[in-house]
């Protein structure tokens, strides 16, 4: 059966990204046209970004008076950010909580938007119920659960841990989980799972071996998404947060906001730091992305 | 923190330990090892208590030298995450054991059993006596004090001296000076107020002590039973003269869009000829370039005004409070009885005083002339002779909801979004509507 | 694919989700729901009025004015992200020297928290010291009030959130677009359609569930517009550019009107689902047409 799915593969899906279509000279112009255009395009959208670097380097009292000078550029707000906040203790805590709960909150959302895609329920309506159930919760807003889940974790005894805040996170995230594995899981052919079952595969080998590889790009951008989500939530993190050993990264810019005071270049240094290790993450998870397509292409 | 505040601090423990040596015998008795050690826990209104308010953090550096059993545990957030954090704690029973929090709140939550009434345990400290009597009836609900003073409110204008000076200006008394500066001042493109209005409506100190100037203190007990309405021809004069301020380009042109922290930030760059703030403000201006020029107003006399025109803010602010539960633990009751008795000795509120703020007690601080010029001119403009305070801020006196009226009535009218008319009556509706 | 669907099999994989989601989700709405019909100020006791906190915010000119900024930013956010983010993404397939890392530093913004994306902008879009006037500033031409004024911020809000949702939106329709069978663009580009044409009449029509995901995403996000308001203008001057969670932020937390909140919360809750359902079944019926 593997012979026979990398095969389809091959044949069905493109073979890299990199090179759609043999390139056609009357197109050259067009791609040329093209490529500046993304540049640009790119260039725009980063400027506020590399801006937030520039500011990370200013003394905290250029940043609001003069903060285009590049004549007094410091790493002071960097010296202060590493030495009063236990930054990797956070990005361990806040690597923990997401690993944890995108992993759980990942598998759950897959099999439920499998179940509810591909099984046969008795009754269909009972199944797009279900789906519509679920991605209702897309339209809450945070701040409607914050005192409720506050007062779930205490009644199960888990606030205080990192469940308190992993809990709340994996069924966040089911909602947006579920739109994407639902709506591509509907878009994608079923013609490469009907051959697997007649291959005679069962549930869990269909699941994991047939349908999850092919998911390969929305999976990635859903651990991306999920993970970004994590590495920023903030109304949760600092209500269920109580032990100062527990801290995540989202809470590291806020404590530079004092009740009369805000220290401008420490937010900026924190928000620097707390940028990076994400890029990183989308990095490599982004080549999943496009190397999911690709894996059977190279075997074949 | 710089070799000279350690001596401070060591030098305040000195002074602690000898002018309460009562309560210095009780802690050694304390640490006997039958005692094990004590942990209470202190929720504050910053995140990082320790840069955003060195003199609390003092105060529980210094305590905690003196009374090695008990350990106070600081946390904090920002004042939204705080009282988020509060309101739920509130209402599963889990508050921390000392805290800051909004009066109203506090009152809020001595209705509902929450939170200690400290009347007694301030007698048995004998600290009653210590605070201003308006301090004490400004926390006292029925027969219950819930509170204590956290920090003093003592509010009006910073003015850089020199700004004035070069153009030929003054430092004004009445209001109509005040007009003057700002319409000389817009001439030359500076800002005569320096004020602030993103994500913090609350920063219109001085425009609240102006209410007091308009007869708030007498009208407002009559406005909250709805005898009279704030809707009154004194206020809407009071708001006229806002207007006034605004159309002569007092304000900068962005001042809804900066916020407090720019706002402060303009004045102490010298962009800024005077800054509606506080006390609080004073270790900001004492750090930046334009500390040796700096003066502060209590703020403008009006010709139209009701009542005394001399007047001051220089009130308590918001409270510290004890959670109800401490009261059934006798180890915890006891450690925060120290605390207390700590926070309010002189030399705590000398740490309160060198970190730059001014005392809540009746305490006569030593202040450094040059080191702590400005705090010294705002404790000067204090203790100014025939200079009176008001009991209250008159936001305080209020729920929370009509308080956020009263700050968006005030810059309603500096953002020329309301006119005056309008702006009394988003008030009194706010009042009406509870 | 009846054989797999055995009761208990279906009970299996739905149930972890099903459970989680009711649990931290749908109990805390209902939770909240009942505080929207009490009087709560957040310390005290909640007192039962029924529905007079409804009837209070729709005398609220506040609450009427949030409602129309939203939909402001609803409009002009979906109708310039949904195709931008779409060409974005078809731009950045081809092939461009260094697409990978391109595509990367497009997700940039959509990594940054709203709370900083809002702090950034406050110092490109503020009127007297932000970047954006300065420029114009040196072109000779008139400051413009983007924020804080009386009527532009919602636009501008439209514009950040356009900002930081563009990776966003541009990623997962990369995703929806690799998806796409191989054999079935071939056979088009054999049949000598034209790039536009493939794109017109297989990529786009291939691509409707990817449509729906993200145009529902893009709403249901601005119907959650708190942090990038908060930060710019505070909701001022005076509420005037609040959008409606950042309103029911203010009513619930900063007014301590926490049942009054809560019902603010539960009318955006039923407003973003029910312009999401309206928008899955106008969808609908133009596929079915």
């Amino acid at each position: 059966m593997p012979e026979r799915i990398e095969h389809y593969r091959a044949t069905r899906f493109e073979e890299s990204v990199a090179a759609p279509r043999k390139a056609r000279p009357r197109r050259r112009p067009f791609a040329l046209v093209a490529g500046a255009v993304a540049y640009l395009v790119t260039f725009l959208i980063i400027l506020p970004i590399l801006w937030i670097a520039l500011l990370s380097f200013q003394p905290s009292g250029n940043i609001l008076g003069n903060p285009f000078s590049l004549s007094q550029l410091t790493l002071d707000n960097y010296v202060k950010v590493i030495g009063s906040l236990p930054l990797l203790r956070m990005y361990g805590n806040t690597m923990l909580i997401a690993i944890v709960s995108v992993t759980i909150g990942t598998a759950v959302s897959f099999m439920s938007a499998f179940a509810l895609t591909r099984m046969t329920f008795r009754r269909r309506k009972v199944q797009s119920s279900l789906r519509f159930y679920l991605l209702a919760g897309l339209a809450v807003p945070v701040y409607i659960l914050l005192f409720p889940v506050y007062r779930l974790d205490l009644a199960f005894g888990v606030f205080g841990t990192y469940a308190a805040l992993i809990l709340p996170y994996i069924a966040v995230s089911i909602p947006f989980n579920t739109l994407l594995l639902t709506g591509f899981l509907r878009e994608f052919p079923t013609e490469l799972e009907e051959a697997a079952i007649i291959d005679g595969a069962g549930l869990a080998r269909l699941c994991w071996t047939v349908v999850l590889p092919l998911m390969r790009p929305v999976i990635a951008t859903i651990l991306i998404f999920n993970v970004v989500y994590v590495f920023n939530e903030f109304p949760f993190a600092s209500i269920l947060i109580n032990n100062p050993d527990m801290v995540t990264v989202s809470l590291a810019v806020s404590r530079f906001q004092g009740q009369y005071t805000v220290d401008y270049g420490g937010m900026m240094a924190a928000a620097t730091l707390v940028l990076l290790p994400q890029l990183v993450i989308y990095a490599v998870f982004q080549k999943q992305v496009i190397a999911g397509m690709t894996v059977g292409a190279v075997k074949g | 923190m710089s070799f000279p505040f350690t001596i401070r601090v060591a030098a305040a423990v000195i002074a602690a330990s000898a002018t309460m040596g009562g309560l210095a015998a009780c802690s050694s008795s304390n640490s006997s090892p039958s005692d094990g050690p004590t942990t209470i826990s202190l929720s504050m209104q910053n995140p990082d208590v320790k840069t955003a308010d060195p003199a609390t953090w003092a105060i529980v550096q210094a305590f905690e030298k003196e009374n090695p059993n008990i350990k106070v545990e600081v946390t904090g957030e920002a004042v939204a995450e705080h009282l988020q954090k509060l309101s739920i704690a509130a209402q599963s029973d889990t508050l921390p054991d000392v805290f800051w929090v909004y009066k109203s709140n506090a009152e809020e939550m001595l209705q509902g059993g929450k939170v200690m009434n400290l009347g007694p345990v301030l007698g048995d400290l004998g600290l009653t006596n210590k605070f201003p009597k308006s301090t004490v009836s400004n926390f006292t609900s029925g027969d219950a004090v819930y509170g204590v003073p956290y920090q003093g409110l003592l509010t009006g204008l910073w003015y850089n001296k020199k700004i004035l000076q070069d153009n030929g200006l003054q430092v004004p008394t009445t209001f109509d000076e005040l007009l003057a500066v700002a319409k000389k001042l817009k001439e030359k493109g500076i800002t005569t107020i320096s004020d602030g209005a993103n994500q913090s409506s609350f920063s219109v100190w001085s425009f609240l002590t102006d209410l007091d100037r308009f007869g708030y203190a007498d009208k407002v007990q009559g406005i909250l039973k709805g005898t009279q309405s704030y809707d009154n021809p004194d206020f809407v004069h009071l708001y006229e003269h806002i207007a006034e301020l605004r159309d002569a380009g007092a304000f900068a042109s962005n001042v809804s869009t900066q916020t407090y922290q720019q706002a402060v930030d303009q004045f102490t760059s010298g962009k800024a000829a005077m800054l509606d703030a506080g006390v609080w403000a004073s270790s900001a201006i004492q750090k930046s370039s334009v500390a040796g020029s700096v003066g502060f107003w209590a703020g403008p006399q009006f010709k139209d005004g009701v009542g005394s025109q001399n007047i001051i803010m220089n009130v308590a602010s918001a409270p510290l409070v004890v959670s109800a539960k401490v009261s059934k633990d006798n180890a915890k009751l006891a450690a925060v009885k120290k605390f207390l008795a700590f926070y309010y000795g002189d030399a705590a509120q000398q740490l309160l005083v060198d970190n730059g703020q001014p005392p809540v007690t009746t305490y006569k601080p030593k202040v450094d002339a040059t080191a702590q010029s400005a705090l010294k001119s705002a404790l000067d403009a204090a203790t100014q002779s025939g200079v009176t305070s008001p009991e209250s801020q008159p936001d305080l006196l209020v729920s929370t909801t009509v308080a956020n009226a009263m700050y968006d009535s005030i810059y309603g009218v500096i953002q020329n979004q309301l006119s005056p008319k309008q702006a009394v009556a988003l008030v009194q509706q706010a009042i009406q509507s509870k | 694919m009846v054989w797999i669907s055995s009761r208990w099999k279906i009970l299996a994989m739905v149930a972890p989700a099903l459970i989680l989601f009711t649990l931290f989700v749908v109990y805390p709405v209902a939770y909240s729901l009942g505080f929207s019909f009490t009087k709560f100020r957040g310390f005290g006791n909640p007192d039962f009025i029924g529905f007079d906190n409804y009837g209070a915010l729709g005398q609220d000119p506040f609450f009427w004015r949030a409602l129309q900024n939203t939909l402001i930013i609803l409009v002009v956010g979906v109708v310039v992200l949904v195709p931008g983010s779409f060409a974005l993404a078809l731009l950045l397939r081809r092939k461009v020297a260094g697409a990978g890392l391109l595509r990367a530093l497009v997700f940039g913004p959509a990594i940054i928290a709203p709370i900083l994306v809002g702090l950034i902008w406050v110092f490109i879009l503020d009127p007297k010291i932000g970047l954006l006037n300065r420029f114009l500033g040196f072109a000779g031409l008139p400051s413009v009030q983007w924020i804080g004024g009386d009527t532009l911020t919602p636009y501008a809000v439209a514009l950040v959130f356009i900002w930081s949702s563009i990776g966003f939106a541009m990623t997962i329709f990369y995703a929806g677009r690799q998806l796409l069978p191989h054999d079935v663009m071939e056979a088009s580009e054999l049949d000598g359609a034209t790039g536009f044409q493939q794109l017109r009449y297989v990529t786009i029509p291939m691509m409707r569930e990817t449509f729906a995901i993200v145009t529902i995403l893009m709403i249901t996000n601005v119907f959650k517009i708190f942090e990038l308001v908060y930060m710019l203008t505070g909701g001022g001057p005076v509420h005037r550019s609040e959008t409606l969670v950042s309103y029911m932020y203010f009513t619930t937390f900063t007014n301590q009107k926490y049942g009054l909140g809560m019902a603010l919360a539960v009318i955006i809750t039923v407003l973003g689902a029910v312009v999401s359902i309206a928008y899955l079944a106008l969808s609908r019926e133009r596929k079915a047409s």
